[in-house]
Formats: structure tokens, C-alpha cells, sequence
């Protein structure tokens, strides 16, 4: 992964002023989005990692911050030695540019619109109506540039009864049904995995509304509102569980490490204490599995060669299989499997994950240099394009790295003028 | 839903073929078809793909997953393991925007369609390859679903109670969907550099990158302090306490979630005892994490004591974040999936079964997403595709079919 100039945080960020400039600035491959500017006014991550995936593709993104603190996931997550900044932050906020903005004044607020002038996207998740409070309607947006996209994510979505309440973490995920899911039948149920899952889903599902949104733009002049409610952004992954739901009444629990369509699929515990993941989603990887296992009489018709004997003999069948397992130290018996073409993977830690090789070789670990900090190592970027691969110029930047040169260089503000805002606390 | 025009779609004229199976790369073609593209679903003759026999079955053999998931798609068999299928599928190429597929690595290849064959015929042409491990590095030629990526991605190793088995995260499939999600944005971000450009090119999507990428600052957690994030079971506590799911007493579940002190006020108040947020007792975040214990059997006990609508209602009266852990029968009864319309009902024509599915996500103001039809019976748009884009006779139509290329 390249680190260049734009890592270097003292330096003041300069504003792109045309195609040209960005391109000569964007280093070696082309980026698809060269040209856009997203301004990024969300805190923590639900929509801001629409901006972020962006901003690896080569979209301008100024992050509008509050003059005082900023996005509170500047404090949110594990602290590093500089106070503005957890890794949290420093990772997910790549590639922006600091802006600060008060949008409870009213001269922030037409500052704000100015900008919306020169941009096209606008990234929010305030509470559905903090910002036609302000007087940020769409109306006034769009007024200030017709071609305005935008996106919206709250926990509950723009509309609805419960468009008011918040949405936070790992609620949403929970009223879209997915933490019901995780745990073993009967039992408590679990978080499935991180907490902030919804929030990189429904950015995910918002970038992809930008994406067709601004091709619409193209075509008609014309921009819109991408409205995504996180926990629909949940739900819409639920594969089956609705339509089953709807034919048969039939509720799904939880299934705890395994499923309930496939035998043997699910983590299983090796000798040396750790975990392993075998998915044998159909007949033909269960003969593999156990000729793996050195035992394949267990696949015959007269046995378990049936997927449907499986999981009739679910409680005996994984029971073989977690004794094979358990009798071996997960080397042996990822290697065994692999021999096989066995559906096979380790339950990875993150200590695991920084030695796999695998991981290396992608450049899923990408080590990027801030200045203060050193070496700090994040998530490289997905996905991988072949002809315009994204990058990450640089880390979360400091409170207000590019208020200057923003307001100078897009807006055409006098240092007199900056003064003046400064003091009366607009920027 | 009404059904929509597809031609005002912003993705109308976007041909794409979707030759892969189950859910991962066929998910882009689903989203893509939702805003307009005409997809064409690519199958082997016998039998099609493998996601209308994956799960449970609708009245008319194919699974309820095929016929939500293949929304708005068209079927087309072809043999791509014949010779005259290889021809087809590249004549159908030359027409053709994007490609999904998730084939183990080298296959296309050794049928003679690897991309550099498939850009030669087609310079314009965007691919979306989507494998367990992606199309390079030492793993690439593994098999990969996504359970496998759960736990390679770092996700399920995370989900559990704490030392206990790591389990399943919701879903068996999250990843094939976020999967999906990436490869199309990725395909997106192609489009638009092939508008700006002409030039074509391929997206490599893996699954376990999608999991992993989502998961917050474990890396550089890691990295500078040596932390190895471990199972945590209902509460997550790393940051903020309370900050998980407790029980009510009717047997059901909340989630609650106060990352500030100002939330944590908020809940104090919900549960009649403001005195919990006083700066002497648990007012602060670093004393409410020093004493997780005791805050989290607060808060248990106060939810044990109520059903799960009476926590809520008192949640909600003071503005704390919580919410129900919601199974589906609770969703089908929910307001709010009903106000934003996010199941809709659909009659098979054939058997007249009334099948519900998930709407189109996002939702756009000026072009929303819409879903025409449901999943295509197999081969069941094979003759009129033949003619329709390739121009062939019903003859050589009755050629193919008779030597099974069709």
C-alpha cells in the first residue's frame, strides 16, 4: 500500500480545483470517482463509511465536523497518544479532509450550503428531522445545487412510526433480526460478531444507492435522496426466513454453531484448543470429509451419505466429527481437509489473521504512516478493482485540517473573513 | 409495490449475465436487475443452479431463496462444459455489460473464458469474480462458503459466549450477501470508469475480505497494543456499559445500548432511579466499565422485572437507545416494516402461491428499486434470449436443444 504526501498531517491539504489537478495528485492508476465531492457530515460509521469507500476510489471528502470536539468517534474506541484521534477513528476516516462547520448557527448554516453548492454527494445520519431543523430541508439543499445526491442512514429510515428513535450499535441489527439468530437454541442470545456490523452494511447498501444515484444524474441532471434504514439493510440478508415465515408460519431460532439445512457445518474445537470451521453443504464434501477422516464407510448410502440421514443423525454425526477433530491439532486437520477439497477454514483471532499468509499476500493489512503516531495498520481496501484499485492516502486527519483551504480555495473567503468566523466560533 | 417501467430505471441498457450460483455474485446481479439492468441468469441445463434446491422449497420445486434472490432475472441454459456453449456464451459476451461469476479459480479458464479472452471479445466488459479467497494469493484455489469466510474474515471467532463455541453470527450467509454488496459497488465504480474511459476490467471479490474488512479496529488494535479481541456473549463492553442484550420477563429480549453518559442518564431515568447517574455512583462511562458487573445486573434485574413491551415503552418515553431482538413473527407484525413497506407479497402464476420477500435496499427517492418478477423457472427465457439478442432461427434453437448445449 503507497503512503504519499497526503499521510503528512501538519501539511495543509490543498482542495481540488479541477479533473486535472486531482489526477496529477491521484498517483499511478486512475480512480473512478476522481472529480466527486462527497461531503461526509455523519458521525461514527453508519454512512461515513459510505464517504470512506469513496475517498479510496478517488471521490474529494470533506468530513464537516463541529468546531468543538468533532465526530465524537474521535473518542470513541481504543485511545492512541493523540487526543483527537482513536484507531477507530484513524482507520475509518482515511482519506478525508477535516472541515469544522457549526450547523446550530445560522451563518454555519449558509456556509454549509455554499459548500453543497460545489459538491455532489451529501452524507448525513442525524436523527430523521435534526437537519431540516437547521433548515437543511431538502428543499434548501437542493436549491443550493439541483444535482445534489444524498444519503440518508438512520437506525429506523427517513419514514415510519419509528423514524424518531435511535438506532444506534447493535440496535438496529437486533429489530432486523440478526442478533435473535446468534447463540445456541434456547439459550442468550449473542452479538454476532462486531458491533457495529449494521453500521458497514447499511453503508455499504448507501454507497451503492449513490453509485446508481449519481448515474441517474448523468442521464437526467436530476439528484435524489438514498434513504437507508439500517436495520432494512439487516433484514434484506435474511435470506429465506421471510418467505418461510410467510408460507408456513415457521419461526427460525437459533442454530448456535451450526445449521439447519446442512450436517456437518459448524466450528468444531482441535487438540491444541483451538478452532476450526467445516461446512459440508452437500453430499459430495461430506464423501470428501470423511475420506479426510480415514473413514469412508461413513458416506455410504447405508450410513450418512444422505443429506437427509445427516440431519436425522445430526447429534451422532457431529459427534464423530468433533471427536476426529478434537483428536488432532488444527494444522493436521486443516491440512487433511485441504487435501481433500474439504469446505475448510480456521475460526481466526486477530492474532491469527496478522500471521496468515494469506492475508499478506492480498494486502488486507495495509501499514499507513501518521506522522505522530508511526506505522499504524488498518484494513486494506475492498474491493479489489482491477483497472482503478482504491488506495488510502492517508488516516483520520486532525480537527479542521482543511478549514483554511477549503473556505479559501471552494469559497473564496478572505483571511478576514476566516478570522471573523473563527472567533465567533462558525469554524 | 407497483411494478415500474424498467426503461426509467437508471441501470435500463445495462445487459448482465449472471452465470454464477447460490447467492454471493448472483446478489450484484440481483441489486443491479432491482434498478433496471436486464439480467440474464446463465445455467447448466440439468438442473440450473444449485440455490433452487438449497433450502425450503415453494409449491413449484424451486426454493423460496431461488424465487426471492433471482427477482427480476431471466433464465438461460447453456453447457458451458460443450464446445457450441463456449461459442454461445462468447457471442453472448459481445452483448453483454458486466459479468458475474463465482467459479473456483481457473475454471472459466480451462473452458477457454478466462478474462483475457472475455476482454478481447469485449473490451467494455466488466467482470465480477467473486471466490472464498479471492483470485490471487496462496489460498486462492481453496473452496470457499461463506461459514469458511465467517471464520477466516475474523467475525466468528467473535460471536459467542465468552470461551464457550464460537457460533454461527445471525446467519449462515451474511457473508455471500456483504459479498454481493462489495462486488457490486465495485461493478458500480466500473461502470463509471467505462462511461469516462471505454475501458473494461474485473473486480476481484473475496469473501472473507467482505467480513473482514468490517470489523472496526481489531487490526490496528492489534497492531499497537497486542490486543486479541475474545468472545464477549450478549454484552459487548469494550467501550460502554450497559451495552448488550438482556431478558425480559414474558421470555423475550432487548437490546440496550448507552455509548455516553448522557444515554446512560437516559436509561437511569427509564428505570425510575436517576440516582444511578449521579457522578458518585455510575454516571461515568469509566466507572460504569470498572463495575460492569454489577451495572449489567442492574439493568438485567430491571428488565427481568417487566415484559419486553414495558422496558421498551419506558426506553423510549426517556429516548434510550434499545430495541427489541425481533424474530420474524414479530417482524411480519411490526409497524414499521409495514410503514416502509419492506416485505412484499408476490403470486406465483403458476401455482398461485402467495410468496413473501424482502424488499429492494435502499430505497431511492426519484428511482427506487423494484422487483417485476420473481425467480424464473429454468430455462424459461433460453428461446426468446436466443432470438431476441443472437438472432437465431428457431432451428438452430432446435439444434442446440437436441445435442443438450441448451
Amino acid at each position: 500500500m503507497r503512503v504519499n504526501d497526503h499521510a503528512d498531517r501538519t501539511s495543509e491539504p490543498s482542495v481540488t480545483s479541477g479533473p486535472a489537478a486531482e489526477k496529477a495528485a491521484a498517483g499511478d492508476a486512475p480512480r473512478p470517482l476522481t472529480g466527486i465531492r462527497v461531503i461526509d457530515v455523519g458521525n461514527f460509521l453508519a454512512g461515513p463509511y459510505a464517504a470512506a469507500m469513496m475517498g479510496e476510489f478517488g471521490a474529494e471528502v470533506l468530513k464537516v465536523e463541529h468546531p468543538i470536539g468533532g465526530d465524537p468517534m474521535r473518542r470513541f474506541g481504543t485511545p492512541t497518544s493523540r487526543p483527537d484521534a482513536t484507531l477507530k477513528w484513524l482507520s475509518e476516516s482515511r482519506n478525508k479532509k477535516s472541515v469544522t462547520i457549526d450547523l446550530r448557527q445560522a451563518d454555519g448554516v449558509q456556509l454549509f450550503l455554499r459548500l453543497v453548492a460545489k459538491s455532489d454527494v451529501l452524507i448525513e445520519n442525524f436523527r430523521p428531522g435534526t437537519m431540516e431543523e437547521w433548515g437543511l430541508t431538502w428543499e434548501a439543499l437542493t436549491a443550493a445545487n439541483p444535482r445534489l445526491v444524498m444519503l440518508r442512514v438512520s437506525g429506523y429510515g427517513q419514514t415510519g412510526p419509528y423514524r424518531r428513535r435511535s438506532g444506534f450499535a447493535h440496535i438496529a441489527p437486533a429489530f432486523g433480526g440478526l442478533n435473535y439468530l446468534a447463540g445456541f437454541p434456547g439459550e442468550t442470545p449473542v452479538l454476532p460478531g462486531t458491533v457495529p456490523l449494521g453500521d458497514y452494511i447499511a453503508s455499504l447498501y448507501g454507497a451503492i444507492g449513490i453509485m446508481v444515484a449519481l448515474r441517474h444524474r448523468e442521464k437526467t441532471g436530476r439528484g435524489q435522496i438514498i434513504d437507508v434504514g439500517i436495520y432494512e439493510a439487516i433484514f434484506r440478508m435474511m435470506e429465506e426466513i421471510a418467505s418461510v415465515y410467510g408460507v408456513s408460519g415457521k419461526v427460525r431460532e437459533r442454530e448456535g454453531s451450526g445449521s439447519f439445512v446442512a450436517v456437518p457445518h459448524g466450528h468444531f474445537r482441535t487438540r491444541d484448543d483451538k478452532w476450526i470451521a467445516i461446512a459440508c453443504t452437500t453430499d459430495k464434501m461430506f464423501e470428501r470429509l470423511s475420506v479426510a477422516m480415514g473413514q469412508p464407510q461413513l458416506s455410504s448410502s447405508g450410513l450418512y451419505g444422505d443429506q437427509r440421514k445427516r440431519l436425522a443423525a445430526r447429534e451422532t454425526v457431529n459427534v464423530i466429527v468433533t471427536e476426529w477433530v478434537a483428536s488432532l491439532d488444527r494444522t493436521d486437520v486443516l491440512r487433511l481437509c485441504l487435501d481433500e477439497e474439504v469446505p475448510v477454514g480456521n475460526v481466526n483471532s486477530i492474532a491469527d489473521i496478522f500471521e496468515d499468509e494469506h492475508y499478506i499476500a492480498r494486502g488486507n493489512l495495509a501499514r499507513i504512516l501518521d506522522e505522530e503516531l508511526g506505522e499504524i495498520v488498518v484494513p486494506g481496501v475492498v474491493p479489489t478493482l482491477s483497472a482503478t484499485p482504491g488506495r488510502i492516502t492517508n488516516l483520520g486527519p486532525t480537527l479542521g485540517n482543511a478549514t483554511d483551504a477549503v473556505m479559501r480555495e471552494l469559497l473564496g473567503l478572505t483571511a478576514a473573513e476566516l478570522q471573523r468566523l473563527r472567533q465567533q466560533k462558525i469554524i | 409495490m407497483p411494478p415500474q417501467d424498467p426503461a426509467a430505471l437508471p441501470l435500463a441498457g445495462i445487459r448482465v449475465m449472471d452465470v454464477a450460483t447460490v447467492i454471493a455474485a448472483p446478489y450484484c446481479a440481483t441489486i443491479l436487475g432491482e434498478f433496471g439492468a436486464d439480467v440474464l441468469k446463465v445455467e447448466h441445463p440439468i438442473g440450473g443452479d444449485a440455490l433452487r434446491r438449497f433450502g425450503t422449497p415453494s409449491q413449484r420445486g424451486d426454493t423460496l431463496v431461488w424465487m426471492s434472490e433471482s427477482r427480476n432475472k431471466r433464465s438461460v441454459t447453456l453447457d458451458l462444459r460443450k464446445p457450441e456453449g463456449v461459442a454461445l456464451f462468447k457471442e453472448l459476451i459481445a452483448k453483454t455489460d458486466v459479468l458475474c461469476e463465482n467459479f473456483r479459480t481457473g475454471t472459466l479458464e480451462k473452458w477457454g473464458l478466462g478474462w483475457d479472452v472475455l476482454h478481447a471479445i469485449n473490451p467494455r466488459l466488466i467482470m465480477l469474480r467473486v471466490t472464498g479467497y479471492g483470485q490471487t494469493g496462496p489460498y486462492s484455489d481453496r473452496p470457499g462458503f461463506a461459514r469458511v469466510a465467517h471464520a477466516v474474515g475474523g467475525i466468528a471467532y467473535l460471536a459467542g459466549m465468552p470461551k464457550g463455541t464460537p457460533v454461527t453470527p445471525g446467519s449462515t450467509t451474511l457473508g455471500d450477501y456483504m459479498t454481493g454488496l462489495y462486488g457490486c459497488l465495485g461493478v458500480l465504480m466500473a461502470l463509471r470508469h467505462r462511461d469516462l474511459t471505454g475501458e473494461g476490467q474485473y473486480v476481484d471479490a473475496a469473501l472473507y475480505e467482505s467480513v473482514f474488512r468490517c470489523t472496526e479496529e481489531l487490526a490496528p488494535a492489534f497492531a499497537m497494543y497486542g490486543t486479541v479481541r475474545e468472545r464477549q456473549g450478549s454484552s459487548h463492553n469494550d467501550f460502554a456499559c450497559p451495552h448488550g442484550h438482556f431478558a425480559t420477563k414474558d421470555g423475550k429480549w432487548v437490546a440496550i445500548s448507552t455509548a455516553t453518559d448522557k444515554l446512560f442518564r437516559r436509561l437511569a431515568m427509564a428505570m425510575g432511579r436517576p440516582e444511578l447517574a449521579a457522578s458518585s455512583t455510575y454516571g461515568e462511562q469509566k466507572t460504569r466499565l470498572e463495575h460492569r458487573h454489577d451495572v449489567n445486573e442492574i439493568v438485567r434485574d430491571w428488565c427481568g422485572s417487566l415484559t419486553r413491551e414495558q422496558v421498551l415503552e419506558r426506553c423510549y418515553a426517556t429516548d434510550t437507545p434499545a430495541g427489541p431482538l425481533n424474530n420474524i413473527a414479530d417482524i411480519f407484525g411490526d409497524r414499521q416494516f409495514h410503514a416502509r413497506r419492506n416485505l412484499v407479497s408476490f403470486d406465483d402464476p403458476e401455482t398461485g402461491e402467495s410468496i413473501i420477500v424482502p424488499s429492494p435496499v435502499p430505497a431511492l427517492s426519484e428511482t427506487p428499486g423494484s422487483i417485476r418478477s420473481l425467480g424464473p423457472k429454468l430455462g424459461e427465457h433460453t428461446e426468446e434470449v436466443l432470438t431476441d439478442v443472437l438472432g437465431m432461427t428457431s432451428a438452430q434453437i432446435a439444434d442446440l436443444r437436441a445435442k443438450r448445449v441448451i
